[in-house]
């Protein structure tokens, strides 16, 4: 039985509305399966909402209906009321860039259809921000501040990073919570069961963006099932967008929700603390063998061609797209190839003020906002011969959805390869 | 025919009985890894890659990979693809979700005994979410 205190009995009971009444109660539903025992007060959401694919299932645009049925688990279509007013709700991913359609092949009508969604849940409080890498244009759960996102990657940043609190719920307990405010106290909501338990001694060199993204991919490969990891070792100081790539691909291969760096992350500053005194389960050395192993499971064999390449999974920062235009700058990518580089609109923007799009657009390639490849699905990249992707989530997860080769390198050897349209080993 | 009996904590009332699909390494809950509207895992290098969850009782350890584990269940719901039940070795917040979300009986976090060690795929598997009780019939 889950205790709720007199403000959310009277949110239940309905005094505030069937829209956040159905919402708590998805939540209170949610709370009782988890086994918690209260709820607690969120302040900031991130929501992979609009016309995604998951929304396939329904044939109409009815979107009160849509929301109310998928969202809700409401049968009776409850009009879209107002997000809370005490947590700042923004979207994550979408299944489309808000402003192109053509360049990634999708329809005029579905690129409405995801705007129409989008623009319903901005007037109920979700500002479009279309982005997986929220806390690079300002959204920052401070430590001890209990959040939820639908972005796997970015409750890793917020929880190890930033020391917030918060759970990777799901798409519908995270609309849910946003409605009415409220989570389930539990998991890494509470102190006590954020200690990490499983220590990776790393051997192998992990320095680049694309070592971190491989790191992540490993430790979340091996990683025992429930784990928490605590990572150690032969590890240059990284920032932000690597850690960004690590969490990425260790929310690919696992279920972690929190990773402690000792001597970087708050909760970690030494491998007794990320413990909290207790002994660990398990100790396990990641060595240039398991680093290699995990190349080869994400990358397809041998060479071949690529005529679609897309770098952004997670959405880049603006220093990426400044190397990015720095490096393609007077240079020109194969024709009829596609080059994709992903980033949200706040940085793009930014990018257009620096000239680096400008750069960037001059070679051939794009600059595109809010989505990527695996979200936009197959009609987006149906027509690709040979892919290769710059991060080990969309490689892994684009083999989903095509059976051509999805090839994976670090973010220059895509660029050249984006010119000489050839994968080469 | 052998049936073994364990217990777990209720995690979702009701009955349920099927056919069990037991998932070592979970399914990835990206876009895509379990098909929204065909109910059938496509990850790959998944084990049960090519299987569909319709009317199986999923074994399953822990959720894996996005936050939007729950939702490709619910929309294959939708399509009337659907598992009848759920075995989780210990809860977490992916499967949680999911589960609170298709509303069909679930067992979960068995203390003394892992079910993803005895039930085997094929095996027929009937869960109890009111008391906890999994009742397992050997296919052998």
């Amino acid at each position: 039985m889950v205790k709720l205190s007199s403000y959310e009995e009277k949110m239940l009971k309905g005094e505030f509305g069937e829209f956040k009444q159905k919402a708590l109660e998805f939540i209170v539903k949610y709370a009782e399966v988890l086994g918690a025992e209260e709820l607690c007060e969120i302040n900031r959401a991130t929501l992979f909402i609009g016309a995604q694919h998951y929304l396939d299932c329904f044939n109409d645009e009815d979107y009160d209906e849509i929301f109310s049925k998928f969202y809700l688990n409401s049968n009776k279509t409850i009009p879209i009321g107002k997000f809370s007013p005490t947590c700042i709700s923004q979207t994550c991913g979408a299944a489309c860039d808000y402003f192109e359609y053509e360049r990634t092949h999708l329809s005029k009508e579905f690129h409405e259809k995801n705007n129409k969604f989008l623009n319903i849940t901005r007037e109920a409080g979700v500002s479009i921000v279309d982005s997986c890498t929220p806390y690079y244009v300002g959204w920052i759960p401070l430590s001890g501040e209990h959040y939820v996102t639908t972005e796997s990657s970015n409750v890793l940043m917020s929880n190890s990073v930033f020391g917030a609190y918060g759970n990777s719920d799901g798409i519908e307990a995270a609309v849910c919570s946003a409605i009415c405010g409220r989570t389930p106290l539990w998991g890494n909501h509470i102190k006590e069961n954020r200690y990490g338990d499983c220590i990776f001694q790393i051997e192998c060199s992990i320095d680049t963006t694309f070592d971190w993204d491989i790191l992540g991919y490993t430790v979340g490969r091996l990683l025992p099932h429930h784990g928490k990891p605590i990572l150690v070792g032969n590890l240059k100081k990284p920032n932000v967008n690597k850690l960004r790539q690590c969490f990425s691909s260790l929310a690919v291969t696992s279920a972690a929700e929190i990773c402690h760096i000792v001597g970087l992350t708050p909760e970690a500053q030494t491998i007794e603390m990320a413990l909290g005194g207790k002994t660990p389960k398990a100790e396990i050395k990641i060595t240039q063998k398991d680093y290699d192993e995990s190349y080869h499971m994400i990358c397809d064999n041998g060479s071949g061609e690529v005529d679609y390449i897309s770098l952004g999974c997670p959405h880049l920062a603006l220093d990426e797209l400044k190397e990015i235009a720095l490096y393609l700058k007077d240079k020109k990518i194969k024709e009829g190839l596609e080059l994709l580089i992903w980033t949200d609109y706040a940085t793009k923007e930014m990018s257009n003020v620096n000239g680096y799009t400008r750069l960037i657009e001059n070679s051939g390639a794009y600059v595109l906002t809010g989505s990527c490849p695996l979200v936009m699905r197959e009609e987006s990249h149906k027509h690709a011969r040979g892919m290769l992707f710059n991060s080990a989530k969309q490689a892994h997860n684009l083999k989903a959805q095509t059976s051509v080769k999805v090839f994976y390198g670090d973010m220059y050897k895509c660029m050249d390869a984006a010119m000489s349209g050839v994968w080469e080993v | 025919m052998e049936v073994i009996t364990i217990k777990g904590r209720p995690t979702y009332k009701g009955v349920a009985k099927g056919e069990a699909l037991v998932c070592p390494d979970s399914i990835a809950g990206n876009t895509g890894g379990l098909g929204d509207l065909d109910g059938v895992i496509h990850e790959k290098g998944n084990i049960l890659e090519g299987m569909s969850i319709k009317d199986k009782i999923l074994v399953i350890p822990c959720g894996k990979g996005s936050n939007g584990f729950s939702a490709h269940f619910k929309s294959s719901k939708f399509m009337g693809i659907c598992l009848a039940g759920w075995v989780v070795t210990k809860i977490d917040s992916r499967l949680g979700a999911a589960i609170a979300s298709l509303e069909v009986p679930a067992v979960s976090d068995f203390d003394d005994i892992d079910p993803m060690t005895i039930i085997e795929t094929g095996d027929f598997v009937t869960i109890d979410g009111d008391t906890g009780i999994v009742e397992i019939a050997k296919k052998k």
